[in-house]
């Protein structure tokens, strides 16, 4: 247990890695999107894409968790458990700390009418529409999911090298093409709209967790025979 | 005996064209200073990957302090091998590195740490990734000596280093293992130059081991016998040879056998001379025995027999 802590521990070490840069991204692509609002002479609401910035970064630092950390906590004999879940511990405490910023970027931002700007960052049609909760659950697993994601992929390039990332890729569009197919020949796509329609932001963040929780498990199986 | 401390049984390691490692066992004990000798190639860091539960096996054991190093955490915490190739995370600069060894090792010594660093001129506050080769092979050399772990692996330390940070290192290990005795397992190719410092050695050569022996008990081993070819070959009738030079008439030739003092005196007053065997002739002598390619590459060594005979 302790060695995992110390996992998490040995990656904050350098502060810029996990807390400096996402907040830097942060507040550079905020400051911008603010800058731009300011330039749209129009009174009412003006929503931006920028708060996803960070999440970018975050696929990155998934990838570089297993390419770059994941060698050298094996050059300091830390077990392939202990790195894992000391990382994965780390990757929420992180995704926990940006929702609550989220949260409360999202209400200064409702309480000034948009920076004063009309100008919406943090407020997302539709996805923030719904309870406190719902909102912050969706952020969480979206930033999970980024992380998660890079981390997979990365362990199937360190297990397989290029070969199986291009495999594991390829193998991933071909059977999400093969649905869409399948889901064309069969008529299906009212039925699937429908059911999209139905969602709210709480449940995509369900299954958008299921799918985390899948992906983590499978890195793991793929981790504990990797190596450096 | 007791106090061994690894063990590795009948360990396979086949890659599709190659067997990295070919039924290697070995039994080393506590406290002493291995080196694990060889030519680019030849296993050693492979068989110190599986050692260490970084890379596994095809086939076979291998036992540290008792049990498999893999997922061990108990095992792995005694345990230091910062390898030749050692990738560090991406915004980490040295002094990143040995904080986060501080975290994993009770023995760590920052002080230490810190002295080397010095000593090697090691800028603690520059990214490693724009560190040179010799920074980077200090950055590991750093962290295996100040981790005092109770394994400590050092996979090639020297790249890069110049000769003066090559020297230190060797005093440094030296000097600590004095004061905290370890188990230390040196990899290396540059044998003459770690040759002072082994207790042990272990010599790999294309995934086999071919000699395993005390430093003391090798340095008497073998001797090149020189003189007149006729002489020399009809005095060593019947030994085993492990190389032979000729250069007009005379004769320089290495067996892998000990002379008593009876035949030494018989040598000398036959006019040969004797000369003793560096442990770097001897591993090359032995690896080229076994590749059956004495004639190719025994240039380089021509200089040290010749040398000897004069």
């Amino acid at each position: 247990m302790s060695r995992t802590l110390a996992v998490a521990r040995m990656q904050l070490i350098n502060k810029w890695t996990y807390i400096g840069w996402p907040l830097t991204i942060l507040a550079a692509s905020f400051l911008m999107s603010l800058a731009i609002f300011a330039l749209i002479p129009v009174n009412e609401g003006k929503y931006g894409g920028g708060s996803q910035a960070p999440m970018w970064y975050f696929l990155v630092l998934g990838i570089q968790s297993m390419t770059l950390v994941f060698p050298f906590s094996q050059g300091l004999s830390i077990s392939r458990r202990a790195f894992y879940l000391g990382t994965l511990g780390l990757f929420s405490l992180i995704a926990l700390g940006m929702t609550a910023l989220y949260l409360l970027g999202g209400a200064i931002e409702g309480a000034t009418n948009g920076w004063g700007v009309y100008g919406y960052y943090f407020k997302i049609p539709w996805v923030t529409d719904g309870p406190w909760y719902a909102t912050a659950a969706f952020f969480f697993v979206v930033m999970m999911f980024m992380f998660i994601i890079g981390f997979w992929f990365a362990t199937i390039f360190k297990r397989w090298g290029t070969t199986g990332t291009l495999v594991s890729t390829l193998g991933t569009a071909v059977a999400l093409i093969g649905l869409a197919a399948l889901t064309t020949l069969l008529e299906w796509w009212g039925s699937v709209g429908a059911w999209f329609a139905q969602q709210s932001p709480l449940s995509i963040s369900g299954w958008a967790a299921l799918l985390c929780v899948v992906l983590a498990a499978c890195s793991y199986a793929t981790l504990r025979r990797a190596t450096p | 005996m007791n106090d061994t401390i690894v063990e590795a049984r009948n360990l396979f390691k086949h890659y599709k064209d190659l067997n990295a490692l070919d039924n290697v066992n070995l039994n080393l004990s506590t406290n002493r200073i291995y080196g694990l000798l060889g030519r680019n190639g030849a296993g050693k860091t492979t068989l110190m990957s599986i050692l260490t539960a970084q890379a596994f096996a095809s086939s076979g054991e291998a036992l540290v302090f008792g049990a498999s190093a893999y997922e061990n955490d108990s095992v792995l915490s005694r345990i230091c091998f910062i390898r030749e190739s050692q990738k560090y995370p991406d915004d980490f600069q040295p002094q990143h590195a040995f904080r986060s060894a501080a975290l994993f090792y009770k023995d760590w010594d920052q002080q230490f740490a810190d002295r080397l660093a010095e000593d090697f001129q090691l800028p603690l506050k520059r990214r490693i990734k724009k560190l040179s080769r010799g920074q980077l092979s200090a950055v590991g050399v750093i962290i295996g000596l100040a981790s005092r772990a109770e394994l400590t692996f050092f996979d090639e330390p020297y790249l890069g280093l110049d000769a003066v940070a090559r020297q230190l290192f060797y005093d440094r290990l030296v000097e600590d293992y004095a004061d905290h005795p370890r188990t230390i397992i040196l990899s290396s190719h540059l044998i003459d130059e770690v040759a002072n410092l082994l207790e042990h050695v272990v010599v790999i050569d294309r995934g086999r081991i071919i000699m395993d022996a005390d430093a003391e008990d090798i340095r008497g081993s073998a001797v090149t016998v020189s003189g007149s070819a006729d002489t020399v070959d009809a005095f060593l009738m019947g030994r085993k040879i492990l190389h032979r030079e000729t250069l007009g008439s005379l004769a320089s030739v290495t067996v892998d056998e000990a002379l008593n003092s009876r035949e030494r005196a018989e040598a000398l007053e036959l006019g040969l001379e004797l000369s003793p065997v560096s442990l770097q002739q001897l591993v090359v002598r032995k690896t080229m025995a076994g590749a059956g390619t004495a004639a190719s590459g025994a240039e380089n060594f021509t200089d040290d027999v010749m040398e000897a005979r004069r």
